[in-house]
């Protein structure tokens, strides 16, 4: 019983835990054109927040706790904001 | 049908143009504002980017001479043609066409008909670095452009960013000289400005938004 409890309650706090993903976009080089990506993911409601590092040529989003973002989304929000993704990561 | 839609589509990207320094389609829902001015030409447009490759809008061109203004008022479509997204580099190709109207003053010849323009540009930039040139064919004048450009810092996207660049560019029925303008670049956000002075004193003033 108290096993079972355990495994639901893991359960429900890896459930509750937000998203943290890096983007690593290719040919993000004017920070301008690169306000496109903010604004393709303005409308997700699972992103806490977004944060687009010029030097790395990374986009790390971190969702609200227990919301997720598909890479299939991701990339489909990227090539939309013109550039395309060459990795994504999750930690 | 098929062969109509790909004829009608085909005539709209040789026949439609549009002439900015920066990106002329933008992120797909995107639209974008511009303001170009010299004393000799000015150019205004609105587009939308109905995707990543393709913007539709108006755009209106004057060009001065002598005391008389030539002015062009077209529907134009942008489209990148090709992109190449490199690691720390963008490259792209677009075309450009436009259809409209044109009032004609040069030359005493004062009569206003059916006009339009092709054209295309190519660029290439890093962070640091930045090339452009353009050409754009209208039907009694050309205009032919050229850029380079630094950034002395990678400025962090939050921040104003700054370029140093010069530009070189010939009208052609306006003039029979390259104007040389060096110009210093701001963006900030979705907003571009700049500012410049040809080597003959001739002041430039350009504005952008996007949103």
């Amino acid at each position: 019983m108290k096993k079972m409890l355990s495994l639901i309650l893991l359960g429900f706090s890896l459930n509750a835990l937000a998203a943290d993903i890096s983007v690593k976009v290719s040919g993000m080089v004017c920070s301008m054109c690169a306000q496109g990506i903010k604004k393709k993911f303005a409308p997700e409601t699972s992103i806490r927040e977004l944060r687009v590092n010029m030097d790395e040529k990374v986009v790390t989003i971190q969702t609200h706790e227990g919301k997720d973002l598909s890479d299939e989304t991701i990339k489909k929000l990227i090539q939309e904001a013109g550039y395309n993704v060459a990795s994504i990561e999750r930690k | 049908m098929m062969d109509m839609k790909r004829s009608l589509l085909l005539f709209f990207v040789i026949f439609n143009s549009a002439l900015t320094w920066a990106h002329p389609v933008i992120y797909q829902g995107g639209w974008a504002l511009n303001s170009s001015n010299m004393p000799e030409y000015s150019n205004n447009y609105v587009m939308y980017s109905f995707t990543q490759r393709l913007a539709l809008g108006v755009d209106h061109w004057r060009f001065s001479r002598d005391g008389a203004n030539n002015e062009l008022g077209l529907v134009k479509l942008n489209q990148l043609l090709w992109r190449r997204n490199g690691t720390d580099s963008q490259a792209n190709l677009y075309l450009h066409g436009g259809l409209g109207v044109e009032d004609r003053e040069f030359g005493g010849d004062k009569r206003t008909r059916a006009s339009g323009l092709v054209g295309a540009d190519v660029d290439w930039e890093t962070r640091s670095l930045y090339t452009a040139a353009k050409y754009y064919q209208f039907q009694n004048s050309y205009i032919a452009q050229g850029r380079i450009g630094f950034s002395p810092r990678k400025a962090p996207f939050e921040e104003l960013q700054t370029w140093f660049m010069l530009q070189g560019m010939v009208i052609g029925d306006v003039q029979d000289r390259v104007t040389l303008t060096p110009l210093v670049r701001f963006f900030y956000h979705n907003v571009l400005w700049e500012l410049g002075s040809s080597t003959r004193g001739e002041w430039m003033l350009n504005l952008m938004v996007h949103y």
